[in-house]
């Protein structure tokens, strides 16, 4: 059972008034379902939430989720936010077996300083920053990190030339461009 | 300049700017980008200046995406004529913006950088807005 707990309380009434209420008492109105239980309305505390998802994995973090008198294991699958504020406005929860597989949405991390391609004035550009991944809920990596120490300059990282943690399939095209390194182009302007 | 290459309709009504933005309000290409805080039109003109103030900045080795097009005409009337006779005839094209639109954005390696070049950009845009980054999460 995952550590981080997050106590969903149930039985709030739904529509766009009481949401406005409840979001304005700082709490966030949530939706839990999957493995065929009907759809659950649910109230989050923020505070409750910015504490469960401030660990390594952010917004991918498998909680136990206590809806009730039951103990959920369940992943955020959606989260709305408010246009300007970007505070968060709605959950979803989707509820998963810890062992069977799901796709989740990784961040992908490059590290390293990409000297050759600095050096012939080029720029390292990444075309994705997130990936998607086949994995369970056990073996959820934090994110997928890529050394970009010896890039050259015109070189392209495709996603199927990526190292990925055990048990991580991506999902996607595998000639699909992860990382380009752009050709040098000293004095010429920024592109737009 | 940004305008449309061929319209179906050649004058347009003004329209309500009421609300905040539908969609567009999350950073989709770059890690900095500047959004908008209040409604209101961006002319061709000053997407172009943003686009220069924020490029002139950078130099070089970065990359900018403007995420909003001017396509709606503005029609005007000449100058000492009497009301009436129709509509005026199409002078400039603007951008219809609410708040929470993401309207440029940059990807570059320092983010100190990127940031100056933003908000001299926000100088050069009628509305407020102000410069948001990828990892400025709020829960």
């Amino acid at each position: 059972m995952p550590t981080n707990v997050l106590v969903a309380t149930t039985g709030r009434e739904t529509g766009s008034a009481t949401s406005r209420r409840l979001r304005a008492q700082d709490n966030i109105p949530a939706v839990v379902y999957g493995h065929g239980m009907s759809p659950v309305s649910v109230t989050v505390v923020r505070r409750d939430l910015r504490i469960a998802v401030s660990g390594a994995n952010g917004f991918n973090t498998v909680l136990s989720l206590k809806v009730g008198n039951d103990t959920l294991v369940a992943l955020i699958k959606e989260v709305q936010r408010h246009p300007v504020k970007r505070t968060v406005s709605h959950l979803d929860f989707l509820v998963v077996n810890p062992d069977e597989q799901i796709t989740v949405h990784v961040p992908l991390h490059l590290y390293g300083e990409a000297k050759a391609v600095l050096q012939a004035g080029g720029l390292v550009d990444p075309a994705v920053d997130h990936i998607d991944l086949v994995t369970t809920p056990n073996q959820m990596p934090s994110e997928v990190r890529l050394d970009i120490t010896d890039l050259q300059p015109g070189q392209v990282i495709h996603l199927s030339e990526l190292t990925l943690p055990a048990g991580c399939t991506a999902i996607g095209d595998p000639d699909m461009p992860v990382v380009i390194a752009m050709l040098g182009s000293l004095g010429a302007p920024a592109r737009s | 300049m940004l305008m449309p290459r061929k319209v179906k309709h050649r004058k347009q009504h003004r329209g309500r700017t009421t609300g905040m933005a539908k969609g567009g309000t999350e950073l989709s290409f770059g890690d900095f980008g500047i959004q908008a805080l209040e409604p209101g039109w961006l002319t061709a003109r000053q997407i172009e200046a943003a686009r220069i103030a924020m490029t002139r900045r950078i130099k070089r080795g970065g990359r900018v995406w403007i995420t909003v097009f001017p396509d709606k005409p503005v029609t005007k009337k000449p100058a000492e004529t009497r009301m009436g006779s129709g509509k005026g005839s199409p002078e400039f094209w603007v951008a219809v913006v609410k708040p929470g639109r993401i309207l440029f954005e940059l990807s570059y390696p320092s983010a100190e950088t990127a940031r100056e070049a933003l908000e001299l950009a926000v100088q050069k845009l009628p509305i407020k807005a102000r410069v948001i980054a990828r990892t400025d999460e709020v829960i």
